[in-house]
């Protein structure tokens, strides 16, 4: 009602501002709460109590069925971790899972955008192809490679068969398990890189290539003086974001191996899973939650630092 | 705000353009085409392959090989394939998580973003830093507290508990979108507005919502996509198989070999179609959204 009333009547002169200088004043004042609060009081909800509850748990023993009834431990949680192996096989198969994942998706990824930004029939489809997987939900993707790595039946085998090679248990053999994960990661995080690369490789105004050119320089020099510096920057944020999503990842990793086989894919976010819904331990799943926060903050102010560096090295 | 908007200039012919560019070819012609065929086969093949599978006959699956190509005929039948898997209904479940999901984040992403965007207050830093900070927070460290608050509050086992916990994810990046969208809106459309009297509440409603429609609509395709692939926090809340999402209905049979595969592809398609096809339409957008939204502090 007031929002018709309020629209309608151009007759209105003097604009309401000009009556109440002070309870205008006071309104504008509160006004942008108003508008920012509702998002800012339901992350605080939803995001910094969790946050600080799982912090408050990771230094208690609480079952899974009474969530709300734990009894404080201290630094247990942490001690026995730190001093545990199966924890820093966690650690490092974060780490592999991460950098494996990282620089094959950059690198292909970047590669692809390179062959995108030049001229040939049918780049539209090229380009449309290389780009659906990332559209493709996680749990179908997990679907279609647990059945295309089947031991008995998929078509993996099915290929390495012809090549002469026996039937391989690719997820469930300990050897193959990480491969396979990284593999189907990098299928799905690959064409983001793609397309963040290329975005920025056609930001290329044509006249730097003209200039290098008119210099008589070759391709590789041409890469090396135009489209590399121009694409740095972006690349390095995609490999922030890719190491930062990586370390995250648990869908594909836990419904592919569920952390197996022997332990060889149980990254930190999948090791807290289980231990808080297969153990049910929820503290000691909170600590290890916790650590692998520090990890993925650990990996933000490092890029801060570099990237501050590299803008002291350009100024 | 910069990268969003970057993008879309160099839109315009650029075939013509790089095609006189011989300093742009990086590849010489032959080792590009195997490239290239080499990427389509990895990025193409897995989805084929989803095909392909959904459209087999119950004897090839098992036991004996695969054949390469589809048996299109079973599209014929295509509705008693998947009548063994109670797609549908996980499929309305997934629409409802999706849908609540999308409308509240946008209710709260319009609201502060309009914010971030138009005004300078006190903590405005600190509300930026909150609503960056929060994207890096990992799902599978947050569920185990979550779950805990969900569970003393009896929001678990039900969509509308999940639909919460989705938003407080995927709001932080349609924030982000619509300050961006609004920051490219001259003020000057508003303080019109302003001086004939119209409440701010007004002018962002009926001014500048409809101006920023494209925005909001990327935000919106982006939120629905995150709820409807959305699957830690559904399989780990809501436990009863009808209230389940197409994400954990359909990650319940990996693994298991009970109901024949072509049937759970066949219902895997469907939940993924809708998906590819939105992303064609509105690739461009959602790309420079995402990375907009992760990259600004």
């Amino acid at each position: 009602m007031s929002l018709r009333t309020s629209i309608s009547p151009p007759s209105v002169a003097a604009p309401p501002i000009q009556d109440a200088p002070s309870r205008h004043h006071m309104w504008q004042r509160i006004s942008p709460y108003i508008y920012i609060g509702p998002a800012v009081v339901y992350l605080i909800i939803f995001m910094i109590i969790p946050v600080v509850q799982g912090i408050q748990l990771s230094f208690t023993k609480t079952p899974l069925v009474r969530p709300d009834g734990g009894t404080g431990v201290g630094l247990d949680n942490y001690s026995r971790l730190l001093s545990s192996p199966q924890f820093y096989n966690s650690l490092g198969a974060t780490i592999l899972y991460t950098a494996a994942t990282v620089i094959f998706a950059v690198a292909i990824g970047a590669g692809s955008a390179l062959l995108l930004n030049q001229a040939f029939k049918g780049r539209t489809i090229v380009r449309a192809v290389i780009t659906l997987p990332w559209a493709v939900p996680t749990v179908a993707t997990a679907l279609i490679f647990s059945w295309i790595f089947n031991r008995s039946d998929g078509v993996l085998n099915e290929v390495v068969g012809v090549l002469g090679v026996g039937q391989q248990g690719w997820l469930v053999e300990p050897k193959f398990g990480m491969a396979a994960v990284v593999l189907t990661s990098v299928w799905k995080v690959m064409p983001l890189v793609m397309l963040v690369v290329l975005a920025s490789l056609q930001s290329i105004p044509s006249e730097l290539y003209e200039a290098t050119r008119m210099d008589g320089a070759g391709a590789l020099e041409t890469f090396k003086a135009v489209t590399w510096p121009h694409i740095a920057p972006t690349v390095r944020v995609v490999t922030l974001l890719m190491t930062i999503w990586s370390i995250r990842r648990f869908e594909i990793i836990y419904l592919l191996t569920g952390g197996g086989p022997v332990d060889t894919t149980n990254t930190l976010v999948v090791n807290v899973y289980r231990q808080a819904f297969s153990n049910q331990e929820l503290g000691r799943a909170a600590a290890i939650g916790a650590l692998g926060l520090v990890l993925s903050l650990l990996v933000t102010v490092v890029y801060f630092m570099m990237e501050r560096r590299n803008a002291a090295k350009e100024a | 705000m910069t990268t969003q908007e970057a993008p879309p200039i160099p839109r315009p012919a650029p075939h013509k353009l790089r095609l006189k560019v011989p300093g742009n070819r990086n590849f010489s012609k032959p080792a590009r085409y195997v490239m290239l065929a080499a990427l389509v086969l990895f990025s193409g093949f897995p989805l084929y392959w989803m095909l392909n599978t959904a459209l087999s006959q119950d004897s090839e699956l098992y036991g004996q090989a695969q054949g390469w190509w589809p048996h299109w005929e079973r599209l014929a039948d295509f509705g008693d394939l998947i009548g063994s898997v109670p797609i549908f209904k996980w499929l309305t479940n997934s629409v409802v998580i999706a849908g609540g999901t999308t409308l509240l984040s946008l209710v709260f992403a319009v609201l502060a973003g309009y914010a971030l965007s138009r005004f300078k207050f006190h903590g405005k830093g600190a509300a930026g830093f909150l609503l960056f900070a929060t994207q890096m927070l990992p799902e599978a460290l947050l569920v185990v507290p979550i779950y805990a608050l969900f569970a003393s509050l009896g929001l678990l086992n039900g969509m509308g508990g999940l639909i919460l916990a989705n938003v407080a994810f995927t709001m932080p990046v349609s924030v982000w979108i619509i300050k961006g969208a609004i920051d490219a809106i001259p003020y000057e459309i508003e303080e019109a507005a302003a001086v004939d009297g119209c409440p701010r509440v007004t002018i962002l409603s009926l001014v500048l919502t409809p101006l920023i429609l494209p925005s909001i609509a990327a935000a919106a395709v982006i939120n629905f996509f995150d709820g409807w692939n959305e699957f830690l926090l559904a399989k780990t809340f809501i436990a009863e198989r009808d209230l389940w999402p197409a994400s954990v209905g359909l990650a319940s049979f990996i693994g298991q070999y009970l109901t024949s595969l072509n049937s759970v592809m066949a219902a895997a398609l469907l939940f993924t179609l809708p998906a590819l096809i939105f992303f064609l339409l509105v690739q461009r957008r959602i790309v420079s959204g995402l990375t907009a939204g992760s990259v600004k502090g």
